[in-house]
């Protein structure tokens, strides 16, 4: 039934698989050439064909939302951290572009399979699971719905011992837009409410294996590339030692000192007990091993032990969100907490950031409980409790698996601390001490996310020679170069975190190595981002999006912090954001301008 | 040049023109980090391995001077500026603007026995007048020495808020021209991060000797001495080392062994003893693996010249979230006995060999191997044995944890 097409040198497995649930028919294409050349693969590729998939203002539950999942040249490769994939659908809880960029197993499985991209379209009349293979793809009843999501992977496992998973659990059935995915590996796709479209889909789970080899055009070119990466890897501070021993939340403490630790839902930018949650703690305390995801060396994932059980994580977003965000110190919730966001499949920053809104609600007598409960900053039981209830969907929970932005519209005037963007809840990088991140949030094409244009990095952390954090001079090109290399990055299959110590030379000569497409430089990279984010721009500008979308909380733009290092700052967004959108090319209500299309050669793609 | 000078070089660079240099004046720019408190136990042992020179502060060198006595001691090098650079925002107090100021004068260094003074020109600072004062200093330590026969090692560094990942190598390149066109006698220079970019480095300082320096040091000894090997191959003299030294297990054994790549030029496989000479065998440690599965995609990418980790001589059984244990061949020979065909022998290294046109694909080594390893090659109707890839193992050369090693095999 399939045809074997292998057009391209290497890399790629040339094929993008289509299914439709509602007809029950796979459809298989050749992956255009012109296409993967100009936008890599990955979130590139992905958003050009969720562009073409839809016109505009659909509803992101109805059938013709496809969801698709895109990997690029690298994934599956020898290139070190070459896991990623990325999920790309239209987002319920913000209505316009997202992407979830996602480790583990199943994007190599996918590309095993032979293929590049999995576009899912329609919903399944029954709760149902795709199975991809080397054979097609093939639609069966599943039993699992209802079950959370360990379960399901355990009884899955047992079924498809060589095959990996993408999931949702029960939060995502019941269509919570904070509901994420989850692969079998415990990786997550979490941010934007992908689980809920594949809720709607009545679509449990994609299982995805096969035995297709990956072929390299160079294969020595391609060894000599990746045997520098490795090394590279290996010898940067970050790659080599922060992250492999204290995981992500490494910088907690540094974050902490510069007064960039949202506290008690961005109220202030410090954590007293911010030491309690380092990685050293975390290390000596709970954690007892660690994780790589495929041809990872750098083993960010951490496993903790929790009353006899394997917890995955935390991370230090999550660590964020349920600690220092909420008031909450003890590790051991925090970590419990994590396991019911996994185990339901809820987005844990975006559940955290809810909580925190709501003690606030309650702080300032909006509220007067929750279920008969005194939500206060820093209780450990009512915390968790809450949890529970947003992961399992019982009374409040209700109200908080509806994410921030749905929340406070109950309350008016409750606008100004509800942290979001665009719908999505604020990541843990406080704006007022990091002009950059907020004009990074603000301009994201998914909403506020810090892994969009993290200029973190440089701003509070002094990495690639470090910049004042509290100017906006420079911020919008800062933002703009940080986004178009992300966009990059995620569209080839490697890992963000491999980028502390390598640079886009040399993630060109690997792609170069291992696809044989003609790229020349480096710098044709930077232009590929660019062009990917005027993509998701004039998706979002389709969905109605325009320049008053682009802003942040009134809590960043109006209240000077009241204390720390960034004692009286405020974002001076709009200053930020003239500039940078006359950097992009686009007008002055964030439109792509025509000349700016046809320079990037996007105006052939569409 | 003074013969002064010439004689000085001399000590440094010996006969071959390269050199092994120790850097050991960290706790001026850093504080006391680990290895240069109680230097003068570290530098005895350090001088053990027999080093070209070592970089000292001038305080240091003035008490540890005993160390430099005697024919075959190492060349003294004084660091003659201080610099508030490195301290960045990890440390007790970051600094805020660059600075850079140079501590002991020409003369100076020259009462304290050094063969060679070491200062820092950085490119790339915000404030462009501080770079101007920079180069000023540069350029009068560089009259200075020619004056006095003292040889002017300077370290260019891309410094400051206008360096960008982008633009590094070329402001390494930029700042290393500048330096080599002030007069500077030999370089000491950041490695640029593969040996494509460094030689482009080396080529535009036109002839002057250029040493690369580590910043960070490896995880281990290997990942530090194949900078040192790129570094040769790039056409660089040799390396200035200091954590990478200072604070290793044993600072004079890493000396020798970064000696034997720049001086004898020996591959870093010959020099760890990767490559083993007679049969081997690999060994896995099923506590240090992550199951990330790169043994297995470059192990077909080895035999087959495409990646499929379903292909490999070896398999990663995944057991989340405990755990992932490698299984690999251990060569115990079971199936070559029990192969009625006499497809299967021993190789030279101690691995299973597959001899062409025998096989009769009758499965009995797929059904025999205690480790489940052996994979049956549907394609050519042979089984996928491993034959250690030649005596360098390559899922032992890759994995990222030492999860995977090789061990000589007792006879």
């Amino acid at each position: 039934m399939l045809k074997k097409v292998f057009e391209m040198k290497g890399g790629y497995a040339g094929r993008v698989l289509s299914f439709d649930l509602s007809s029950n028919k796979p459809r298989v294409e050749n992956l255009d050439e012109k296409e993967a050349f100009l936008l890599l693969g990955g979130k590139g590729l992905g958003a050009l064909h969720l562009y073409r998939s839809l016109r505009g203002k659909e509803d992101p539950f109805s059938p013709e939302n496809p969801i698709i999942v895109s990997t690029g040249p690298l994934t599956g490769t020898i290139a070190p951290t070459g896991t990623k994939f990325s999920v790309v659908t239209k987002s319920p809880q913000t209505g316009v572009f997202l992407d979830s960029n996602c480790g583990g197993m199943f994007g190599v499985q996918l590309k095993r399979a032979g293929y590049d991209m999995l576009i899912v379209k329609g919903a399944a009349e029954e709760p149902s699971m795709l199975i991809v293979d080397e054979n097609g793809a093939e639609l069966r009843p599943c039993k699992q719905w209802g079950r959370t999501t360990f379960e399901t992977i355990r009884e899955l496992k047992k079924e498809f011992p060589d095959y990996s998973f993408l999931i949702v659990g029960p939060a995502g059935e019941r269509l919570a837009p904070i509901a994420g995915l989850l692969t079998d590996d415990a990786r997550s796709a979490g941010r934007g409410g992908s689980g809920a479209v594949m809720g709607s889909k009545r679509l449990k789970a994609i299982v995805a294996g096969g035995g297709r080899p990956i072929e390299v055009y160079d294969v020595e070119g391609m060894k000599r590339a990746a045997w520098v990466v490795r090394r590279m890897l290996r010898l940067h501070e970050v790659t080599a030692r922060s992250l492999p021993r204290h995981g992500t939340v490494n910088i907690i403490e540094a974050v902490n000192e510069m007064g960039a630790l949202p506290t008690r839902n961005f109220q202030k930018g410090r954590f007293e007990d911010a030491s309690e949650l380092s990685g050293e703690k975390w290390r000596s305390s709970l954690w007892k091993t660690d994780k790589g995801c495929y041809g990872c060396t750098i083993r960010c994932g951490k496993i903790a032990v929790l009353n006899d059980t394997w917890v995955d994580g935390p991370d230090y977003e999550t660590i964020w969100a349920f600690g220092p965000n909420c008031g909450v110190k003890d590790a051991r919730a925090i970590a419990m907490a994590n396991y019911f966001c996994d185990a339901y499949g809820l987005d844990t920053i975006s559940t955290g950031v809810t909580i925190s809104f709501l003690m606030e609600l309650y702080e300032k007598g909006f509220i007067q409980d929750l279920d008969g409960l005194k939500p206060t900053w820093g209780d450990d039981e009512v915390f968790l409790r809450l949890v529970e209830k947003a992961c399992k969907g019982e009374g409040c929970g209700r109200m908080i698996e509806q994410g921030v932005a749905r929340v406070s519209r109950k309350f008016p005037g409750s606008e100004s601390f509800a942290m979001h963007v665009k719908g999505l809840e604020m990541p843990a990088y406080e704006p007022r001490a990091a002009k950059g991140m907020g004009l990074g949030y603000a301009t994201s094409d998914r909403g506020a996310c810090h892994l969009r244009g993290y200029t973190a990095g440089q701003e509070l952390l002094g990495y690639g020679g470090g910049v004042d954090p509290y100017t906006v001079e420079g911020k919008a090109k800062l933002v703009m170069d940080r986004q178009d290399e992300k966009a990059v990055i995620d569209s080839s299959g490697l890992c963000f975190f491999a980028f502390y110590a390598i640079t886009l030379k040399e993630l060109h000569r690997m792609v170069v190595a291992c696809t044989g497409q003609p790229y020349k430089d480096w710098y044709e990279f930077m232009r590929i981002g660019e062009r990917i984010y005027n993509l998701t721009r004039l998706f979002n500008v389709r969905e109605g999006l325009t320049r008053k979308d682009d802003t942040l909380p009134g809590r960043f733009l109006n209240e000077p912090m009241a204390e720390g290092p960034a004692k009286g700052q405020v974002v001076e967004l709009e200053q930020m954001l003239s500039e940078y959108y006359r950097l992009r090319g686009w007008n002055e209500n964030g439109e792509p301008m025509k000349e700016t299309i046809e320079r990037l050669e996007l105006s052939e793609l569409l | 040049m003074r013969t002064g000078k010439k004689l000085r070089l001399k000590r440094i660079f010996g006969g071959d023109g390269r050199a092994v240099v120790v850097a050991a004046d960290h706790g001026l720019m850093l504080g006391p980090i680990r290895g240069v408190v109680n230097l003068r136990e570290t530098l005895t042992r350090v001088i053990q391995g027999g080093p070209d020179a070592i970089l000292l502060t001038p305080g240091q060198a003035s008490s540890l001077i005993d160390l430099f006595y005697g024919r075959d001691a190492p060349a003294l090098l004084v660091r003659a500026d201080w610099t508030n650079a490195f301290r960045d925002k990890t440390y007790t107090l970051p600094a805020r603007v660059v600075r850079d100021v140079n501590t002991v004068r020409v003369e100076d260094a020259s009462a304290l026995g050094a063969s060679g003074i070491v200062v820092y020109l950085f490119m790339g600072l915000g404030d462009e007048d501080e770079e101007a004062r920079n180069i000023e200093t540069v350029s009068r330590f560089s009259r200075e020495c020619e004056k006095q026969g003292m040889p002017l090692i300077v370290e260019p560094l891309p410094m400051g808020e206008r360096v960008t990942k982008a633009n590094y190598v070329d402001l390494v390149a930029l700042s290393v021209r500048i330096a080599a066109e002030l007069g500077a006698d030999a370089l000491k220079v950041p490695y640029t991060g593969d040996p494509y970019t460094f030689e482009k480095i080396v080529k535009a300082t036109d002839g002057i000797p250029v040493l690369a320096l580590g910043g960070y040091s490896g995880v281990t000894v290997r990942d530090s001495l194949e900078v040192v090997e790129e570094v040769m191959q790039a056409g660089g003299s040799g390396i200035v080392y200091g954590r990478n030294i200072v604070q290793a297990q044993d600072p004079g054994e890493m000396v020798r062994l970064v000696k034997a790549v720049v001086h004898e030029g020996r591959s870093v496989l010959e020099v760890v003893g990767a490559s083993k000479k007679g049969r081997i065998s690999l060994t896995v440690d099923p506590a240090a693996c992550v199951g990330c599965n790169l043994c297995a995609a470059v192990c077909s990418l080895y035999h087959d010249g495409k990646i499929n980790i379903g292909r490999a001589r070896l398999r990663i059984i995944q057991e989340w979230p405990s755990g992932a244990k490698p299984v690999i061949c251990v060569q115990c020979g079971k199936c070559i006995s029990v192969c009625p065909a006499g497809a299967l022998k021993w190789g030279l290294k101690g691995n299973v060999e597959l001899v062409d046109g025998l096989c009769t694909s009758c499965m009995a080594c797929v059904e025999t191997c205690p480790q489940k390893v052996i994979r049956f090659d549907e394609e050519r109707s042979v089984p996928l044995v491993c034959d250690l890839c030649g005596g360098v193992p390559q899922c032992s050369e890759w994995c990222g944890t030492a999860a995977i090693r090789v061990v000589e095999k007792g006879v």
